[in-house]
């Protein structure tokens, strides 16, 4: 009994049902393409002080969100992550969190 | 022969530090840029904030926030000095004026660009307070979720 209930959550069956939500969403889920955030808003300068410009590509994690999620072009990509890294020297925003 | 740069100066202490603790910094702070023929623009007291992480086993700051106009020599002696004060926890300069001039460019180029774009087409230089209303009904429905900023699981 018990051995049948950890291969139904860990093993095939599971991965199964994964693999079908994920088609299924696939299909009826197009997301439309991202247009980089401060392109759009016309922002010239990302300063590191700005802790509510930076929040939304800081995940819960801490990490920097990468572009390829964010949409944010390279110029202002890289513009953001030193701004980022600075705001974390003065604590502004986490390294991690856990 | 030195260049005037522009350098902004963040430093923390520990949240209990009196009134006349943060004014003597802010004058040895002071006494260190005139030293150096250098001035402060600007200051500013941002009172006590949250640290994002612990420094010196404490979580909150009283942050100080300066801009300093100074050679680059001002720039390694403030740094070598606030390294030594005890008061302060935290500290970092950060040069700008480069940063700010290209900024500042590519915001006088974006306009000269929209200005002449107009022109060509016959309209006046400027957006009119209808043109401006207008677009910002467009902007609303981008802003929906499907922008899909902090998406989690999508890599």
């Amino acid at each position: 009994m018990s051995d049948f209930e950890s291969r139904g959550r860990g093993g095939r069956s599971g991965d199964k049902d994964k693999d079908k939500d994920k088609e299924k969403g696939r299909r009826t889920f197009f997301r439309r393409r991202r247009m980089c955030k401060f392109c759009v808003e016309k922002i010239d300068y990302i300063g590191y002080k700005d802790v509510k410009l930076l929040a939304p590509f800081i995940p819960e994690r801490g990490k920097i969100q990468p572009r390829r999620i964010s949409g944010v072009c390279a110029t202002h990509q890289r513009a953001l992550q030193t701004a980022i890294k600075r705001a974390r020297q003065i604590a502004l925003v986490p390294y991690t969190t856990d | 022969m030195s260049q005037v740069r522009q350098y902004e100066l963040i430093y923390i202490t520990p949240p209990e530090t009196s009134e006349d603790a943060l004014g003597e910094l802010h004058q040895q702070v002071e006494k260190v840029v005139h030293q150096f023929g250098g001035n402060i623009e600007k200051s500013e007291n941002w009172g006590r904030r949250k640290l994002a992480y612990e420094i010196a086993r404490h979580r909150e700051g009283v942050y100080v926030f300066d801009v300093i106009n100074g050679p680059a020599a001002l720039n390694a002696e403030l740094d070598r000095r606030l390294r030594v004060v005890d008061t302060v926890i935290r500290h970092m300069i950060v040069r700008v004026d480069e940063e700010l001039g290209v900024a500042e460019r590519s915001r006088v180029r974006r306009k000269s660009a929209m200005t002449s774009r107009r022109v060509r087409r016959g309209l006046p230089p400027e957006p009119t307070e209808q043109e401006k209303s207008r677009r910002q009904e467009e902007d609303d429905d981008l802003d929906g979720p499907e922008m899909g900023f902090r998406e989690r699981g999508d890599r």
